[in-house]
């Protein structure tokens, strides 16, 4: 699964640690989301995707293999 | 939960894990050192004044305290799920380790007590959970 996090926390000029901070994760969480090592869970998705207010389908997409 | 939670629970893990390290090593000295000088007595002190002091140093360094409550889960997700993994790879080393023992260790039988072996299985778990926290929580 791909997903656009790093493009919209730029865009939105926020540092890994300031997202994280807004949705009450942990750095490492946004950082590895980020670089595709970890699928979080309904409930951060759904917290990332309010923080930068679209919706969760624009954040992350399906690869065909999943 | 709140930012000092989080924040609370990294730095937590991070101790935990070279904490780990640190007794692993002390460990594995104690459990091998008595086979190359068939004496324990003065490592073993050694071993255990290191310890304490590594486990002292830790506490009041890293700002817990007694009252600090342990979890058996961390709340964050991520750092629940690379714990989760480091004790499956704890599983799997000691199997590993136990299995190797079990092939190749009849020429040692006599010379090695129960408490070396304890010693020595205690080191790979301790050693494998600090490597695979600290491997995990790369960027």
């Amino acid at each position: 699964m791909q997903n656009n996090i790093a493009k919209f926390r730029k865009e939105a000029g926020l540092s890994q640690q300031e997202l994280a901070d807004a949705i009450s994760v942990s750095r490492k969480t946004i950082s590895t989301v980020e670089t595709n090592r970890f699928t979080p869970s309904v409930i951060i998705a759904l917290k990332i995707a309010a923080n930068f207010n679209v919706p969760v389908e624009s954040l992350f997409i399906l690869d065909e293999a999943d | 939960m709140s930012n000092h939670d989080i924040k609370n629970e990294e730095k937590f893990m991070g101790q935990n894990a070279w904490f780990s390290l640190f007794m692993g090593v002390t460990l594995l000295i104690i459990s091998v050192y008595p086979l190359l000088t068939q004496t324990s007595a003065p490592l073993l002190f050694f071993g255990t004044a290191a310890f304490l002091g590594s486990f002292c140093m830790f506490v009041i360094r890293g700002g817990f305290t007694w009252k600090m409550k342990y979890h058996l889960t961390y709340k964050d997700e991520y750092l629940n799920t690379i714990d989760t993994i480091a004790y499956k790879h704890v599983v799997l080393g000691l199997l590993f380790s136990m299995g190797g023992v079990y092939l190749f260790s009849d020429d040692l039988a006599l010379e090695v007590s129960h408490t070396m072996m304890a010693s020595f299985y205690l080191a790979v778990m301790c050693l494998i959970y600090g490597v695979s926290i600290l491997w995990q929580s790369k960027d």
